[in-house]
């Protein structure tokens, strides 16, 4: 009997993920266990392994599609088994079932379609992600509210009124008929319409190379939009080629979810800013000494437990305002933006009050790792109530960082330089780095910046502080 | 103190046709060359080697002339003989380059040029010196053959230069470099009759080419010209005395009469004085140039071998230097040429031209291949010369030519069609429509065009 397979559940907060790729195709023999999908939420790109053995009879969501968690997305059974309709089976839980249940529990009976060979029901869930270690994690406090991030919108194309021998006209021209205006009933384009449009714009004086030509029809460029710089102003592939990279491309949907989320942030939440100079000779030389004697921490590892330590002594700073209210914090939840190659990622170090300094080692390791790596979980990336951002390794003097929705302050860390520096009235070299607090100024007043980045940079200063940390 | 427009330093491929273009736009033109109009291509390099290699040829297709139903009694050649012509042959050509600059009003001068300033050389000859003043230098001063220390200094070990003024053939000839230069010796050699070792370092001989064609090669060579091929491992322990040079690759031991040493070139800037314009070299001894072969140093150009990137290819250096010259004499700038035909002369001869397969899935680029064999095409075989194949590389959403190679019977002839298609930018069928003579070599070309896409009339299809 075919078995369903289920989009899996990510976590608490995603509701909906888009399939980006299938790794086996209609007909293909599934082993358990096996990777047949790859999810996108918006966070990240996970791999959804087979529960089932069999063979992969019907996919029901295609690649690019977004469909609810707990949907099904394709049929497994035996080989020349008759997968059930389309119709009956993509009805997902309810987010009713799905918040009061276990997953195991919760794929509601599907209905019986009207059909000879009725799917088996799903339970348990066809498919987990790979990395499934949601139950290993420490509890994590009440989510956030979730940012609903609505689907990329393509502009709805402006149905086209044209004569088919005048659309055969421009496609054999490789144009764009969409910008001629047409001279029929309705505004339809004729052949004429064409002609004359390209009559008007020389199209017959033009030259291009036959694989530029062969490009742009394949790549639906326009050829009367793209610059020849060949001998004699011809269009080579060259040309055609950087047509097509200057043309707008849907953002990923990680990049519209910063875009998104930043935007709001940067708009709504009236920014100030406050920059400190912390000297960091001491830490650095101490950092050296620890490293002497098999203890390894980062620089970021310091900077973040000054962090955590100061936000206790300043919960204003670990705290969420609407305009009206403004609720503190239980915890620390303390978030770590990781740049990777296209986009950002903020993993969020949960409870981080309660980690010594090795533990806040080896969890921001792993998560830094695991971001670059692409393969860490929704709940993983949600939630934090304070954020470090690190550019230290990006040779920079100063920046400022946009606040993330739902705090009320980020800490931009910057390069650490050798300066020339005043130390008890001489000049001494010292290195040096500049850390800039971003808070919300409807929560955060200047004085309580400014008092806030000198604890923090007071504890990277105070050796014996990290002497007592790290004993 | 004499005043030119343009100073060219050097008399090569890359030089003389610099200084002929620069004449030709009106500017005053003065010409140092230390040695011989015409460079290493004209009098050490692509000339002499090749008026040889067509007295080989021709040996030894006489030689295997009954196929055709010749008789031709005893074959024989006088390696003296054919140095003679070969050097008639240089001499004609190198006269021809004195005409020409001549008839275009370029001065030469015999010497070296070293930079003494900005805008002004000094042109030294035994001791004899006179400075001159240049609008603008172009350098053109090519490479010269590397000869590392590990390599015994003996009459008996020589480079391609002195390999070249042999009147006598060796016995048998070890030829250490499996690179184009040396490939190219090592079949002339064997043709003749020589018994030929080839050492090469890397995996292969000339790694430059696709596998395909490597393979084809190196069939021909070590069974139809008996050429010992030994690669993968350095020649090790060479030592060159009196009965020969003998050295150790890997575990086996090689000797021979003599040695050709043709392990690479590097660019030649000695006495160039180049820090008196602020110039330095790379890493590699070159001269970094933009793509209008503008140096680092206002007004000094460089182009050829000297260049870094460069691909020592005689042909590459004359389209530089006719763009120096262009640019160095104001005209609107032009980019000198990338897409840069090669020819191998061995035996068979290779052409190639654009992207190798290989190059294509480095580089991620999705293409499909063309290939047709002259075993199957009527002019070879009415020619008896059906050795060999031509193979398109062209992208697979455009079908847009971008790569060419050819193995066999005037291969390096037939590149050049390859090339003007390639720089045309035309697609598999435009190629594959366009009419080519029956019964030619160049149908070859068409036939692979239409195995693109398995369209070939005169190949049986493939399945699965």
């Amino acid at each position: 009997m075919a078995q369903a397979v289920l989009l899996p559940k990510l976590g608490q907060t995603v509701e909906e993920a888009a399939i980006v790729k299938w790794h086996k195709q209609e007909g293909d023999a599934v082993r358990k266990g096996e990777v047949i999908f790859e999810i996108e939420t918006d966070k990240a790109v996970l791999e959804a392994e087979s529960f089932f053995e069999g063979t992969l009879l019907k996919i029901l969501v295609g690649e690019g599609e977004t469909v609810p968690v707990q949907s099904v997305v394709a049929y497994i059974g035996k080989a020349g088994e008759k997968a059930p309709g389309k119709t009956a089976s993509l009805k997902p839980a309810t987010a009713a079932a799905q918040a009061a249940e276990p997953p195991a529990a919760q794929e509601p009976e599907p209905r019986r379609p009207a059909e000879d060979e009725p799917p088996a029901p799903a339970s348990p869930p066809s498919v987990l992600p790979r990395r499934a270690d949601t139950e290993s994690r420490p509890a994590s406090p009440p989510p956030r509210p979730p940012e609903p991030v609505p689907p990329p919108q393509p502009a709805p194309a402006r149905r086209l009124f044209i004569t088919p021998r005048a659309r055969k006209l421009a496609e054999a021209s490789v144009i764009d008929p969409a910008r001629i205006r047409g001279s029929g009933p309705n505004g339809r384009i004729l052949v004429k319409d064409v002609e004359a449009w390209l009559e008007a714009n020389r199209y017959h004086e033009r030259k291009i190379t036959p694989a530029a030509k062969r490009l742009a029809a394949a790549s639906k460029v326009d050829i009367l939009t793209v610059r020849g710089t060949g001998l004699g102003g011809r269009i080579t592939v060259e040309d055609v080629e950087r047509s097509i990279a200057a043309r707008p491309r849907p953002l990923s949907r990680m990049r519209q979810t910063i875009a998104q989320r930043l935007t709001r942030s940067f708009t709504t939440t009236p920014h100030f800013y406050v920059t400190v100079t912390v000297d960091m000779t001491d830490l650095l030389s101490y950092r050296q000494e620890l490293k002497e004697t098999g203890q390894s921490f980062t620089v970021t590892d310091f900077i973040l437990e000054a962090v955590i330590l100061s936000l206790r002594e300043f919960p204003a700073l670990n705290s969420v305002c609407d305009g009206s209210t403004i609720r503190w914090y239980e915890s620390v939840d303390l978030g770590m933006a990781v740049g990777l190659d296209d986009g950002l990622v903020v993993p969020v170090i949960r409870n981080a009050g309660d980690l010594c300094m090795v533990e806040l080692h080896d969890t921001a390791q792993d998560l830094a790792a695991r971001a670059r790596e692409g393969k860490l979980l929704p709940d993983e990336m949600t939630g934090s109530s304070f954020t470090v951002s690190n550019m230290g390794m990006c040779d920079v003097d100063n920046f400022h960082a946009i606040i993330n929705p739902g705090e009320s302050g980020i800490l931009a860390v910057s390069s650490t330089r050798d300066e020339v520096a005043a130390v008890d009235g001489r000049m001494q070299i010292r290195a040096r780095m500049k850390i800039t607090l971003s808070c919300d100024h409807r929560i955060v007043d200047g004085t309580r910046g400014a008092m806030f980045v000198n604890a923090v940079k007071a504890k990277l200063e105070d050796t014996e502080l990290w002497r007592s940390l790290t004993l | 103190m004499e005043k030119f427009d343009v100073v060219v330093i050097g008399g090569g491929p890359g030089g003389y046709p610099a200084a002929i273009r620069a004449a030709q736009l009106g500017a005053s033109v003065a010409l140092v060359e230390k040695e011989a109009l015409g460079g290493t291509c004209l009098n050490w390099g692509c000339i002499p080697t090749k008026a040889l290699i067509a007295s080989a040829d021709l040996y030894e297709r006489m030689r295997n002339s009954a196929a055709l139903g010749l008789k031709p009694g005893r074959v024989g050649y006088d390696y003296a003989e054919m140095n003679v012509r070969k050097n008639a042959v240089v001499a004609r050509l190198t006269g021809g380059v004195t005409q020409l600059l001549k008839a275009n009003g370029v001065e030469t001068f015999k010497g070296t040029a070293s930079f003494t300033g900005r805008n002004r050389l000094l042109v030294a000859r035994r001791g004899h010196k006179r400075e001159v003043q240049a609008g603008r230098a172009i350098i053109a001063t090519g490479s010269e053959s590397v000869r590392p220390a590990f390599i015994p200094r003996h009459p008996r070990v020589m480079g391609s230069r002195r390999f070249l003024d042999m009147t006598e053939l060796p016995s048998s000839l070890i030829v250490l470099g499996g690179g184009v230069i040396g490939c190219e010796f090592a079949c002339l050699a064997a043709r003749l009759g020589v018994r030929v070792t080839v050492v090469e370092m890397l995996d292969d001989i000339l790694m430059v080419l696709d596998a395909d064609l490597r393979r084809a090669l190196r069939r021909h060579m070590q069974e139809a010209l008996r050429i010992r091929i030994l690669t993968g491992e350095p020649m090790k322990d060479i030592d060159a005395g009196e009965d020969g040079v003998s050295g150790k690759v890997g575990g086996k031991s090689v000797k021979a009469e003599k040695m050709l040493v043709s392990i690479g070139r590097r660019p030649f800037t000695e006495r160039l004085a180049l820090e008196a314009v602020g110039l330095n070299t790379d890493e590699t001894g070159a001269l970094p140039v933009d793509e209008y072969c503008r140096t680092a140093a206002a007004g000094v150009y460089a182009v050829g071998d000297v260049t870094a990137g460069s691909t020592q290819l005689a042909h590459a250096a004359t389209a530089q230097g006719i763009a120096a010259a262009e640019n160095a004499c104001g005209e609107r700038p032009s980019k000198y040429e990338t897409l840069v035909p090669s020819c191998i002369f061995t035996s068979p001869e290779i052409g190639s031209v654009g992207v190798s397969e290989a190059e294509a899935a480095r580089g991620g680029l999705d293409v499909q291949t063309g290939k047709f064999s002259f075993a199957a095409l009527g002019k070879a075989l009415a020619a008896g010369e059906a050795e060999g194949f031509v193979k398109w590389v062209a992208r697979r959403d455009t079908g847009q030519l971008v790569g060419a190679q050819a193995l066999g019977p005037h291969a390096t002839e037939m590149i050049s069609e390859a090339a003007v298609a390639i720089r045309a930018e035309l697609t598999v069928e435009e190629l594959g429509r366009t009419i080519h003579c029956h019964p030619t070599f160049s149908e070859a070309w068409m036939e692979a065009a239409h195995a693109v896409h398995g369209e070939c009339i005169h190949a049986a299809p493939k399945h699965g």
